[in-house]
């Protein structure tokens, strides 16, 4: 495969049309706020723009880094830009930038699922030469497949995410349970401690079943969890095999079946799932680590009574979480990608990590970090994560993971609120997949 | 000046009408059905022959038939909606009273506010929790548990419809008020000397000379209501499960959050194709008033 970076320059102006044709249709939307930088950084002093998402939680520990950053490197001055803080938004945002060609953009957060796309599209550039083998080796194995396209690696791991088990240490404990290992045991755990609560408003156990980007990561947790899958390595679908079939089967029942889980999961995101479970209202949740310090803050009702552990699994295999995350890229058109790879090679640095660990609470992506006395013993839950971290699966990395996403979305949606049969929805599901992995070939 | 002639300035003069509605209107038209025989992802540089193949997709995928439905449903319920509602509240304005001009101005606000400040507005009265809606039944000790208007599949479509018939029923209200005015007082006054009943002026004289101008109304918003996208996309994105997701949203996901512009094209073609046999109908079914209503024009 030649590099997408080496696209001609026909290509080239039809995606400025695009772009400015994009550019006019989202002006309504408003978000969109880069200019390109002005001829201010005049002689050695070099600007550099870094675009990401907002962090949750305190922003004051990454503009602290960046001024540390800054110091060190005199030449260099960093001009953060936070972006909405819905990443729909914020890929849209970074679409019509970057495919308009004069961004003003050299450094930029990416979800992990964007990786494959912003590369096939010559967005951002290889880092082969800059991320060397031996500098990889540091970080999780599973975050750098998901950064890696076409052979080549095209972002750092910034921080790490995967799906998790949190749970109500006290009720279980009342009643004598343990954390359930296996997806059969926490529907008799859920009856069990429902129906000797008698607390109408206590739920059994929530997740994200909106029809949005967390509903694909809850389902492919269950689907892995069940031995199926959505693409397989050889690039064909594995969905409407019966491992895949059973496992949506088998969501879809939380709700109607087993009525472990309340109908509102339909329309919950993660937000909503860590509002109820905060407010005592859960007894079971499925969320990312962020959760874990919201739930053990001062004035949580739930403090000290939560546990976090892996997700459950089918009759006893292995528990597979689904890998989020940030990474760290250059665009293509920077024009200062020494400068960019530095300030990437100091926010991915351990000391850089150790303080987002310890004052942000984000989950760093190298490994060593988890083993560091201070950050242990002011984020002591990092060691309960670091396997469940390693064992996380990435979502399909393929430039049209948007289009695989929104398909099955749709689909996994409609089986959720019992508009369609798992197995109609999945055929049809099927259909429109290779309908777009086609595009892979062409 | 002879026949001829006068035929060729006739043409001549009617060039630049043509010629720009060719330009504006036929040409997109055909660069879209063009666009729907092509595999294109232009981020990708993906640009290749495709033939009738999104077609065959699409009309075997159950998404695409169920945002048919959808739009239909939404279309033909709050189009009725309205109509109804509209007859009702511009026979009632077109009576004389005190202050009649004010409350005919404020019966327009609705229609005044933009499509998105709607949108949102309706959301928050929707909202499970703080919602006007849930405070109201719940006080009124009509639903015991908060509602989730919005997020259960078969009523967040109708909670859409409400929303759209509250916003576009000033627009049918203002044409039907002007068709009422065009009515002769002189009919009614015959009527009244002939001993009808309200009823029998309404339904003899009144809906007669109305049902042009009742055409046009539906006609405008049948287009409208198939087409629609923005108050549908900022309440409710096109879900839960798709309940309401209209060709529109459908399209626009497919155009410009996966940029496959070929296979959107395709579902812009089948759009353009159901609007049009629509309005033809419509025209068709009401070819008599529309002749009527074009003849009564000075």
């Amino acid at each position: 495969m030649t590099s997408p970076i080496c696209e001609q320059t026909p290509v080239k102006r039809g995606r400025r049309a695009l772009a400015a044709a994009l550019l006019c249709l989202t002006a309504l939307q408003g978000g969109c706020t880069s200019q390109p930088p002005s001829g201010a950084d005049d002689t050695d002093v070099v600007t550099l723009v870094f675009r990401h998402g907002k962090l949750s939680g305190d922003l004051r520990p990454l503009q602290d880094l960046i001024r540390r950053f800054e110091a060190t490197h005199p030449t260099v001055r960093v001009r953060a830009e936070p972006l909405p803080s819905n990443t729909d938004q914020q890929h849209q945002i970074y679409a019509i930038n970057l495919e308009g060609g004069a961004s003003g953009i050299d450094v930029l957060a990416m979800d992990v699922i964007w990786i494959a796309e912003f590369a096939r599209a010559g967005w951002i550039r290889p880092l082969d030469d800059l991320f060397g083998p031996g500098q990889r080796a540091e970080f999780f194995p599973n975050a750098l497949e998901a950064a890696t396209y076409g052979k080549k690696i095209w972002a750092v791991p910034w921080y790490i995410d995967a799906g998790v088990l949190y749970y109500r240490k006290d009720l279980l404990k009342k009643y004598g349970r343990r954390p359930p290992p296996t997806w059969e045991e926490l529907i008799e755990t859920v009856r069990i401690v429902l129906g000797g609560e008698q607390e109408p408003r206590l739920y059994g156990f929530i997740w994200q079943g909106r029809q949005y980007e967390g509903l694909i990561c809850n389902a492919l947790e269950f689907i892995w969890g069940n031995g199926g899958d959505v693409l397989r390595p050889d690039g064909w679908t594995d969905l409407t095999s019966p491992a895949t079939t059973n496992a949506v089967t088998f969501m879809r029942d939380l709700i109607h079946r087993h009525a472990v889980s309340p109908s509102l999961v339909t329309t919950a995101d993660e937000e909503t799932s860590r509002h109820l479970f905060a407010g005592g209202r859960a007894l079971f949740t499925r969320n990312w680590p962020y959760a874990w310090s919201l739930f053990e803050q001062e004035g949580s009702p739930v403090r000290g009574k939560v546990g976090v552990g892996p997700l459950p699994s089918f009759g006893g295999g292995p528990a597979v979480s689904t890998l989020g995350g940030w990474h760290l890229g250059i665009a293509h058109d920077s024009r200062h990608p020494e400068a960019a790879w530095q300030f990437i090679e100091f926010l991915t640095s351990p000391e850089a990590q150790k303080v987002m660990a310890r004052k942000v609470g984000i989950a760093p992506t190298r490994r060593s970090v988890y083993h560091d006395p201070k950050v242990v013993a002011s984020q002591p839950i990092l060691s309960t994560l670091q396997p469940i971290l390693e064992r996380a699966r990435p979502r399909p990395v393929t430039p049209f993971y948007p289009m695989v996403s929104q398909i099955l979305q749709s689909e996994f949606s409609a089986v959720l609120a019992g508009l369609r049969p798992p197995r109609t929805a999945l055929v049809a599901a099927e259909r429109e997949l290779l309908h777009t992995l086609l595009l892979e070939r062409l | 000046m002879n026949r001829q002639s006068e035929a060729r300035t006739g043409y001549l003069l009617l060039f630049p009408a043509l010629f720009t509605l060719t330009l504006l209107a036929l040409c997109p038209i055909l660069i879209l059905f063009w666009l729907s025989t092509r595999y294109r992802v232009l981020p990708f540089g993906i640009d290749a022959f495709a033939g009738i193949y999104h077609y065959v997709v699409l009309l075997q995928a159950p998404r695409f038939w169920n945002s048919l439905g959808v739009t239909l449903y939404f279309a033909a319920l709050s189009v009725t909606l309205e109509l109804l509602l509209g007859l009702a509240i511009a026979l009632l304005l077109s009576r004389q009273f005190r202050g009649a001009g004010w409350v005919r101005a404020l019966i327009l606000l609705p229609w005044a506010v933009p499509t998105v400040v709607t949108a949102k507005l309706w959301d928050w009265i929707y909202h499970p929790d703080l919602g006007v809606l849930n405070y109201l039944l719940q006080h009124l000790g009509i639903t015991t548990a908060p509602v989730n208007w919005l997020g259960m599949p078969s009523l967040a479509i109708h909670a859409a419809i409400i929303a759209d018939v509250w916003k576009t029923t000033p627009f049918v209200v203002i044409l039907l008020l002007a068709g009422l005015a065009l009515v002769p007082p002189d009919l009614y006054r015959a009527a009244a000397l002939d001993g009808a009943s309200s009823l029998q002026t309404f339904v003899h004289v009144t809906l007669p000379l109305l049902r042009p101008i009742l055409l046009v109304a539906a006609l405008f918003r049948t287009i409208d209501a198939l087409r629609a996208f923005d108050l549908l996309y900022v309440l409710t994105g096109g879900g839960p499960a798709d309940a309401t997701e209209t060709l529109s949203i459908y399209a626009y996901k497919i155009l410009f959050q996966t940029m496959q512009f070929g296979y959107g094209s395709a579902i812009g073609v089948m759009m353009f194709a159901v609007v049009a046999m629509l309005s033809l109908l419509q025209l068709w079914l009401g070819r008599h008033d529309m002749r009527r209503l074009v003849g009564r024009l000075p």
